[in-house]
């Protein structure tokens, strides 16, 4: 019973308030960082859309192979529906994923994936604010290094604000039905 | 099918509304903490032969990947487990690699969002090590996770 009160207590003091953050653990926050394109992108979305964000890196061999073309799949299913969803990739290989190297490889996943990187102080910061933990593991040969990283896909709003977090190992009308209870269509 | 078959153990509870606020259950938790991508995929074998000894070392890769670990209790129930103890990085990565393929009994706290279920573990009571022993059964699941030089009579 003391445990269990403990526990309590040691919960109700790290949590959030619900309107906060929907999960216990507060996740979530601003960033600033450039696209593809060059231009910065904050956790907003310009366009005023959704958004699925995930932080990988666009040469990734092992959950990023699942979760990105997981994403690519929930943008089209919702947009059958008539909800515009943003995919965002943050990268956590900057020195893979340039300005320059990463929009393609992401073009061939989804036409709408937007690419993230920055300096090693921005994009920290996007770590942080999502509880995103980033760890170099080995250095392949063909594509080089190879990084540990969180792997749940979150649905923000418009402003950047956390819907809710999608399992990676969920498949695509699992994930696009929880999707959908989140989002209107647009128009 | 697969996925969807096992995706049944982890929304066993009713979906509740979406957007619903967080609000958790003490529970304690007996079971294997898992590799979830092999367990929900179904692409490196059954649900049995993805679990305990003959899956621990690719269980170890997968949560060294980041790809989030569950807790399989008992009866079948599959939680996410969202964060352990006072680790600040949602579950993943190698805060708990330690504890691939263990039998753990847990404290922590219930949360069920869209019909998953989220664990926050505030304390892995007891650690009972790799109980689940069904290498005999089905060796090395898949067998490429250990490099071929370093298998019993390799190069």
């Amino acid at each position: 019973m003391l445990r269990t009160l403990l526990t309590i207590m040691a919960l109700a003091v790290g949590m959030p308030a619900a309107s906060q953050s929907p999960f216990p653990v507060d996740i979530g926050g601003p960033y600033a960082l450039l696209d593809q394109h060059g231009q910065t992108r904050t956790e907003a979305d310009p366009d005023g859309k959704a958004q699925l964000v995930f932080f990988g890196y666009a040469n990734c061999l092992n959950i990023c192979s699942a979760a990105l073309p997981l994403m690519a799949q929930v943008v089209d299913e919702l947009a059958a529906d008539g909800i515009d969803v943003t995919p965002v990739m943050i990268t956590v290989a900057p020195d893979q994923d340039t300005v320059e190297t990463m929009g393609e490889p992401l073009a061939e996943i989804h036409t709408d994936f937007v690419g993230l990187t920055g300096d090693e102080d921005a994009l920290q910061g996007a770590y942080d604010a999502f509880k995103v933990e980033v760890e170099p593991l080995f250095e392949d040969p063909e594509y080089g290094w190879i990084y540990s990283h969180g792997s749940f896909v979150h649905l923000l709003d418009a402003d950047g604000e956390l819907l809710t977090l999608l399992p990676p190992i969920l498949d695509v009308s699992q994930a696009t039905k929880i999707a959908r209870g989140y989002l209107n269509p647009q128009g | 099918m697969m996925r969807s078959l096992i995706f049944g153990a982890l929304s066993a509870i009713a979906l509740p509304m979406a957007g619903q606020a967080a609000e958790g259950t003490p529970i304690q938790v007996t079971g294997e903490i898992i590799d979830t991508w092999c367990y929900y995929s179904g692409v490196m074998g059954s649900p049995d032969a993805v679990v305990g000894s003959a899956h621990h070392t690719c269980a170890l890769w997968c949560s060294a990947g980041g790809i989030p670990v569950g807790l399989l209790a008992e009866d079948g129930t599959v939680y996410m487990v969202l964060k352990v103890g006072d680790d600040d990085q949602t579950a993943g990565g190698d805060g708990i690699l330690k504890l691939a393929a263990h039998t753990v009994e847990a404290d922590g706290t219930l949360y069920q969002r869209d019909g998953l279920n989220y664990i926050v573990v505030s304390e892995v009571v007891s650690d009972l090590d790799i109980t689940n022993q069904n290498h005999d059964d089905y060796g090395n699941v898949p067998p490429f996770s250990i490099p071929k030089s370093a298998r019993p009579g390799g190069e």
